[in-house]
């Protein structure tokens, strides 16, 4: 809604300016403005915001055109390095030895992250552990512990300790065998000294390499100050972004990296311990503007899952068998809510519109055909053709549903392996077209 | 909270004034000097003209005397002759002229946190109210603006008018309350301030543990329970939200209780099976009111949530919380426009008697009050 309109009327104003030769000062201003609206609803800092807009004006009327891009492509790539240089470098978390100290503000998903980044460092080989100094939320030690217990990760805590600073230091000396200790603390707002002074304790016992801010996605004009406050208490090295699986742009983030002069270490977006991604600057950015990038979701399906490279070629062959479809579908799974991979895809410039209720039945659709599937044996899977009205009954009894839902699923099944065969040709064609040198 | 955005109208007040000031100005110059004869014409015939209108021996009216008075200076002094052309003086305010201004206030609500939409629709009323008034020589913009403003803002706020104290004064008994809202705003704590306010007011209170999800969420709202000395109805962790707040809603009929105040998990509105748990809530519960708690540190995502959630389980009214630890307020705004219905209450402390009312009326005047200090 919203959001999508503002993307548009950025892209509208930059379409106008794709061709001119020169961008003249009314033109320069009101693309300004789109940006700055932008930036705004994406909740970047006002001041901020204008500070980037004199840059960009500045850079925009001063540099020499570059001969190979046009003039929209210009001032995009200085929106784009603008924004790159405030968001800083993206944090390199060393695969050594090492303690991370993670702070935040009251409800923005600390808890939650510290057992995400253990789980991270896990999947890396090294050997993660959890200090719980979280004396102040009753129920964090269980939440914590509960959490660790399922992805196998030590965990240290004191439920009956009031003090978040002993509990550190014995957490601390009781792990040290561990390759990476993770302290979760308690949220605190920049205005309770009192707590603000015990983030300074605990900091001092665990001698943290790394101290990440959790920030809350959603966070508006005050996550600059919240940001900054939190640096000269204990010294941030990087930000962590939470709830990005909702709809909020993130734009606070980039202000209190910004303030603090920091990165963005990850962002988390879901609610497994599995959702936790490593920050990209540009998919960050084109999130942030608004502008769909095609780029973004072509990485994300070369990313997940693992589809052998035959399998991938078998696809592209045509002999798209339920097992790729299945595949497929948990990559589509795995890439998170449908609506965020719709908003990259370039829908809005061709003039179409999914209405909400149509993803989100996508996605249950998607769900209950990987359960029908789950009820195939491997010969199914393969050769879909040996499917016949008996083994349709028995698919359809194994995954409680009706046998006309199990027909229904094989016809989707052949719709996508046609529609395969059209990306095929598409891939081909494209090839074709960079070879004649017109794309 | 909302003290930089009154800075900020009346900021955007005092450049439109001076604006269209320097606008007449510039207006009136050009005219003279594109028809320098034209004037003295111009004077005679308005004087005829106004010679033949005016009724003998009635009082003249304001505007008719100061021109009668200007024309007659006119005739002996070139300076005087300014003086008659500005007092038929009258330009349209313009579109065009408006932009600066109106960018000026889009930014300054943005600044305080109003999302964008509502920002762009208020930013609408505004321009629509003004362009196309007429006005007189220097006349003071000043009241037509904050008219304008008034507009814009009252239609965003000022919706339904449900009166939380007097609803819960009228309705049946027991009268059952949902709170909502995304993970962390502070739902629990709220539902704990409104409990020590209505059991002050005399009421008897039923609270329901429909949080069954988060670890710890069972403790909180029992150690509440306990402080303010009211009923708790809860099952275990994990259990079926619609149930227990259902079982809360059956006891309070059994022991003749005023308000049930119902608890439910914190949920991304993304999250199509939570919403749909929602929806449930509302088919078994069936509630008086359903309340979303919002935080006051939100910034346009507010609008978005508080759509879904409105979808999912129609909001009667809102309460923002953390107001505190906040100096820009426009959440506020956003939230009421997004669910076309009123902000009840504000959060604004620790302390169970930190809750206040939320008074649109007393909003728009303070934000539109002269800064006479």
């Amino acid at each position: 809604m919203v959001l999508e309109n503002l993307g548009t009327s950025l892209r509208d104003t930059l379409k106008r300016i794709a061709r001119a030769n020169r961008i003249d000062e009314k033109t320069l201003s009101e693309v300004i403005r789109e940006i700055q609206r932008a930036l705004l609803s994406a909740d970047v800092n006002v001041a901020l915001v204008q500070h980037l807009s004199r840059r960009i004006k500045e850079r925009a009327s001063t540099e020499q055109l570059s001969e190979k891009l046009n003039p929209r492509q210009q001032i995009v790539n200085i929106v784009y390095q603008e924004l790159v240089a405030l968001l800083g470098d993206p944090v390199k978390l060393p695969l050594t030895r090492h303690i991370v100290l993670m702070v935040g503000l009251q409800g923005s998903g600390k808890t939650t992250t510290t057992a995400k980044l253990a789980r991270y460092f896990q999947k890396k080989g090294l050997k993660s552990a959890v200090v719980c100094a979280d004396t102040y939320r009753p129920g964090a030690y269980d939440q914590l512990s509960q959490l660790c217990e399922r992805i196998n990760v030590a965990f240290y805590g004191e439920r009956e300790s009031r003090n978040a600073i002993e509990i550190t230091a014995h957490g601390v000396e009781q792990l040290k065998r561990y390759d990476v200790i993770l302290v979760d603390t308690a949220g605190r707002h920049a205005l309770e000294s009192e707590l603000v002074l015990e983030m300074k304790g605990i900091n001092d016992i665990a001698r943290a390499d790394q101290r990440f801010l959790v920030l809350d996605s959603g966070i508006g004009q005050q996550a600059s100050e919240q940001a900054k406050a939190f640096d000269e208490a204990i010294g941030l090295t990087g930000v962590i972004v939470t709830k990005l699986d909702g709809t909020a742009k993130g734009g606070g983030a980039l202000s209190a990296v910004a303030e603090v002069g920091t990165g963005i270490a990850f962002i988390g977006a879901g609610e497994t311990v599995d959702d936790l991604e490593k920050f990209e600057p540009d998919r960050f950015i084109s999130r942030l503007l608004g502008m769909g990038d095609i780029q973004t979701l072509v990485e994300m399906i070369e990313e997940e899952p693992p589809i052998e490279a035959e399998d991938a070629e078998a696809m592209l062959k045509g002999d798209f068998t339920l097992k790729d479809m299945y595949k497929q579908m948990q990559a589509i799974g795995k890439m998170g809510p449908l609506r965020k991979i719709v908003q990259m895809l370039p829908l809005g410039s061709l003039g179409v519109e999914i209405p909400d209720d149509a993803l989100e039945s996508t996605k249950e659709t998607l769900e209950r055909f990987k359960v029908v599937m789950d009820s195939m044996t491997d010969e199914e899977l393969e050769h879909p053709r040996v499917i016949r009205s008996s083994r349709i009954k028995r698919i359809a009894r194994g995954s409680g549903v009706s046998a006309d839902y199990v027909r229904e699923l094989l016809k989707y099944h052949k719709t996508m392996q046609k529609a395969m065969k059209g990306v095929r040709s598409q891939k081909e064609m494209q090839k074709f077209l960079k070879r004649q040198g017109l794309q | 909270m909302f003290d930089s955005l009154k800075k900020r109208l009346n900021q955007f007040k005092d450049s439109i004034s001076k604006q269209e000031n320097e606008l007449d100005e510039a207006e009136f110059e050009n005219a003279d000097v594109t028809a320098t004869n034209k004037g003295a014409e111009e004077a005679r015939s308005e004087r005829q003209s106004l010679d033949a209108t005016r009724p003998l021996g009635q009082d003249p009216d304001k505007p008719q005397l100061q021109s009668a008075r200007s024309l007659k200076e006119r005739d002996t002094s070139a300076v005087a002759k300014q003086g008659t052309s500005k007092a038929f003086f009258e330009r349209e305010i313009k579109q065009k002229d408006l932009e600066e201004p109106l960018w000026e206030l889009e930014m300054a609500l943005l600044e305080s946190d109003v999302a964008m939409s509502v920002t762009e629709g208020i930013v609408r009323t505004v321009s629509d109210d003004l362009v196309g008034k007429k006005r007189k020589w220097r006349q003071d913009v000043g009241g037509l603006v904050n008219d304008a403003l008034r507009d814009g803002i009252e239609r965003v706020l000022d919706v339904n008018g449900l009166d939380f104290d007097s609803f819960i004064q009228r309705a049946a008994k027991p009268v059952t309350i949902v709170f909502t809202g995304i993970n962390g705003t502070g739902k629990t704590t709220t539902i704990a301030k409104i409990a020590h306010r209505l059991k002050f007011q005399g009421y008897s209170i039923v609270l329901a543990a429909g949080d069954t999800y988060r670890a710890g969420a069972l403790e909180q709202i029992e150690r509440h329970a306990e402080n303010l000395g009211v009923k708790l109805i809860k099952h275990q962790q994990g259990a079926d939200p619609a149930a227990v707040i259902y079982d809360a809603v059956q006891y309070a009929r059994a022991k003749h209780k005023d308000v049930v105040l119902a608890d439910t998990a914190g949920r991304i509105h993304t999250n199509v099976n939570l919403m749909n748990q929602l929806k449930k809530i509302e088919r078994v519960i069936n509630a008086d009111l359903v309340i979303f708690v919002d935080e006051a540190l939100a910034g346009n995502d507010a609008v978005e949530r508080a759509l879904q959630f409105n979808t999912a389980m129609p909001i009667d009214g809102s309460i923002l919380t953390k107001v505190d630890a906040d100096s820009k307020g426009g959440a506020a705004i956003s939230i009421a426009r997004a669910t076309g219905k009123p902000i009840l209450f504000l959060g604004v402390g620790q302390g169970y008697e930190d809750i206040i009312k939320f008074d649109p009326e007393w909003l728009i005047n303070r934000l539109l009050e002269e800064e006479s200090t």
